[in-house]
């Protein structure tokens, strides 16, 4: 049984009020909607992901008053592009994703590295080190590294919202968009935040200025040496940035950044050592004079960060210089993880190691007695809730093929139906990848073929896949679970809701169209909860000699649509649909 | 007013309210004049699934989770969950947990078995003596809704007196954070709660 607690009300608005000094309690991610504000910013785009989502989520509550434009957009890239359009005529702009989004976005955050940007154009990559609400743990760092633009990493939430003001400048100063990278720990974290001034937005119009911002190879090969020059002079600003810090003495030296900071200070202090430290805020490009500046004032360093050792080799390369008197310590050696994230504990114990030090507490006995304690607890995985349209179509999936279809899931609450006993969902590798994969096993498999996608997830990345079985006649069923929002990550709406992201109705589009519009040409909308009549859908689907495609329909149990989109899917496509569904279920005729 | 440091795990299931407390908490301390941070879990563990928060406040905090084995108090929401969050305990650590267990998928699809209360309390008891136990969920339907369980349980917090912040702060957290139509029962909830935690009820 899923309980019911009560749950905040706060208000977003309290983000509006232009009181400088004001203290408030803040999610990191709200401090970066707080940041952006301030900083006059005048278009945000996202599509939600955790630990992103409350970025997008906090502004499009204060959007209207602030006369802030917000969307949702169907996915990353696309979200960057309008952010991207929106700065380079002059606005500053803000785009936030979810770490994975990044990979989504990439193509269009390498092109802009060429091209540049014009007003600020901060790119929010908020990373997951591990894997809380993620199919992996990748380091967004190394995109900065990648397109060569700027990186800013802050450590609390009060550093998320003024390192949100300084990447709007840097990007400005240089004409490059700039990574914010936030993490799970860092977003989710909820901090004393002290509010600044909120600058008045910024408006310009769009300058045409074709050889740089038309990436044909001729400027393209220019605008690569463009690049390299303004990276030379983002050295310089993170030479001379507040945000890379000296602190500390002694000869033993730390250098960490954002979330592991906390850590370090709290490690030292637990084994009771101290140390000179640099904190490196400006992750791209690190500032290697003020790391050599660093190194040649101690004897030994170890280097604390989360996942990949990014920082670790810049500190090797500058300790190169030093012809060997320093010692640099750091995951090469084991003593800290490349994977999951970092605690006071795991940084204590591999400084202990590094120094020679005891730890002052017995974790061995802590794990000996939870393991006890683990052995009386049932594990809780996170479920479907009762009543979820979602149990339904797993039922009649498993209904009609028996349980022996291969399935190819996606991203949504609904990739929770692979756990038993509901056991539908073989692969999932990230976001509309259904539509492909299935096309794939339907080539090697005499087994029916299914690919099951959420609404948002299907106009998020399944069209070029869909269109592909049409093109390519691979023979599969397409099952999209229309719950008609983006449940797990919030409830945001999306194209197929028919509201925009500030509760404005909008034109619907609705995924049955799509469909047919890709070139499917067995499209049937179903109501899971008729059970029967899903089953045989599935059935009928399976026996086309192409792919077919049955959207399962039926809004989630959490949310209340608005009333006259619930009424209107009824009235465009439920009845008809049903009435059609009845008529094809005798002759195989395309109906719909 | 203590001025050491407090260390609260906040630990229970998606659905039950484990933010809203720890804001209404963090709040609190805010304006005590405290430094706050507090470490919460968003997203996919909230359907159903396990939650817990990591609640800090003092001075000279900097890390959004607690070191293994060094929690002041464990706020366990659930049973199973509060086994799940002794990681966090030491001899010294109160556990405070609520007795009405939320039957994981993983029990009523019969491939776990959920543990008898006593022993549950036998495993609290095996990293600390000071485990106090109440049903905060029959406590909440008494004041006029199960909803209001985290309310009885930040007044069992009060209870044991190891906030270094005053109660008046609590409770003007609470009319702030409760949507208006739930601030009596809230405020019954609290008292409730805080009323339960009496030295006797010890377990």
């Amino acid at each position: 049984m899923l309980m019911k607690g009560l749950y905040a009300l706060r208000d977003p608005r309290v983000l509006l009020q232009d009181r400088p000094g004001e203290k408030h309690l803040l999610l990191g991610n709200e401090a970066v909607a707080r940041g952006a504000l301030e900083a006059g910013v005048h278009v945000v785009t996202t599509y939600p992901g955790t630990p992103a989502s409350e970025i997008g989520d906090t502004v499009s509550q204060i959007a209207d008053d602030a006369g802030i434009y917000m969307e949702y957009s169907t996915n990353e890239k696309v979200a960057m592009e309008v952010a991207a359009g929106a700065s380079l005529s002059g606005a500053r702009a803000l785009a936030a994703m979810k770490m994975v989004g990044l990979n989504v976005a990439s193509d269009v955050l390498v092109a802009l590295g060429y091209t540049g940007v014009r007003g600020g154009h901060v790119v929010v990559s908020a990373d997951d080190p591990d894997c809380f609400s993620s199919q992996d743990e990748q380091d967004n760092r190394y995109y900065a590294l990648l397109a060569n633009i700027p990186c800013l990493e802050p450590s609390n939430p009060q550093e998320a919202l003024e390192m949100t003001l300084s990447a709007f400048e840097m990007s400005e100063e240089l004409q490059l968009p700039v990574i914010l990278r936030m993490v799970t720990r860092v977003s989710h974290t909820r901090g004393i935040v002290t509010f600044g001034r909120i600058q008045k937005m910024k408006t310009g119009t769009f300058v045409r200025d074709p050889k740089r911002l038309v990436n044909v190879p001729e400027n393209a090969r220019g605008s690569h040496r463009i690049l390299l020059e303004k990276m030379d002079r983002a050295q310089a600003i993170s030479e001379r940035s507040v945000y890379n810090k000296i602190s500390g003495t002694g000869e033993f030296g730390l250098v960490t950044s954002g979330v592991s900071y906390n850590y370090c200070v709290e490690a030292l202090q637990l084994i009771g050592a101290t140390a000179r430290m640099l904190k490196i805020g400006v992750v791209n490009p690190p500032p290697t004079r003020l790391i050599l500046e660093f190194l040649r004032s101690i004897q030994e360093v170890a280097v604390v960060e989360e996942l990949e050792p990014i920082l670790e080799n810049q500190v090797r390369i500058v300790a190169g210089e030093l012809d060997g008197r320093i010692a640099v310590h750091g995951k090469k050696e084991g003593f800290f993880p490349r994977y999951g994230e970092l605690s006071v504990r795991l940084v204590a114990a591999g400084l202990a190691k590094i120094l020679g030090r005891s730890l002052p507490f017995n974790y061995e006995d802590i794990v000996r007695k939870t393991t006890e304690a683990a052995k009386i607890t049932p594990p809780r995985p996170p479920m479907l809730c009762p009543g979820c349209p979602h149990t339904a179509s797993f039922r009649a999936i498993k209904a009609a093929t028996e349980g022996k279809a291969i399935v190819a899931t996606d991203i949504g609450c609904y990739t929770l139906g692979f756990q038993p006993p509901l056991s539908v969902g073989d692969i999932f590798l990230c976001m509309g990848a259904s539509a492909g994969l299935a096309a794939g096993f339907s080539r090697f498999t005499n087994d029916p073929v299914l690919g099951v996608v959420g609404d948002s997830t299907f106009l998020h990345g399944s069209i070029p896949g869909l269109i592909n079985a049409a093109y390519n006649n691979h023979k599969f069923v397409y099952v999209v679970l229309d719950n008609m929002t983006t449940a797990m990550t919030g409830h945001q709406p999306h194209p197929g809701t028919g509201t925009t992201a500030t509760g404005k109705l909008t034109k619907r589009i609705l995924i049955e169209d799509v469909a047919k519009a890709c070139g499917i040409e067995y499209v049937r909308v179903v109501d899971p909860f008729e059970h029967k009549t899903a089953v045989q859908t599935i059935q009928e689907a399976l026996r086309q000699e192409g792919p077919s495609v049955v959207v399962f329909r039926r809004p989630c149990v959490q949310i209340k649509a608005p009333a006259e989109i619930w009424a209107g899917s009824i009235a465009e496509s439920l009845p008809t649909d049903a009435q059609n569904d009845k008529r094809n279920l005798r002759s195989h005729s395309n109906g719909a | 007013m203590s001025s050491r440091n407090v260390d609260i795990i906040v630990a229970g299931v998606g659905g039950q309210g484990v933010i809203l407390a720890t804001e209404i908490l963090g709040d609190a301390a805010m304006r005590a004049g405290l430094e706050v941070i507090i470490g919460e879990v968003h997203g996919m563990a909230q359907r159903g699934g396990s939650v817990t928060s990591h609640v800090r406040m003092g001075h000279g905090i900097y890390s959004p989770t607690i070191v293994e084995g060094s929690a002041d108090v464990i706020l366990g929401f659930e049973p199973t969950e509060t086994l799940r969050a002794l990681k966090f305990a030491n001899q010294e650590t109160t556990i405070i947990m609520n007795s009405k267990p939320i039957v994981p998928i993983t029990v009523s699809a019969g491939t776990h078995k959920y543990p008898p209360f006593e022993e549950a309390v036998k495993q609290c008891k095996n990293f600390t003596q000071h485990v106090a136990v109440l049903d905060a969920f029959r406590i909440a339907e008494g004041v006029g809704s199960s909803m209001a369980v985290n309310m009885v349980l930040l007044g069992a917090l009060t209870a044991t007196k190891l906030l270094p912040v005053e109660e008046e702060r609590l409770v003007r957290g609470i009319v702030e954070h409760v949507p208006a139509k739930f601030k009596d029962m809230s405020l019954k909830a609290f008292e409730a709660g805080k009323i339960a935690l009496s030295p006797r009820q010890s377990a």
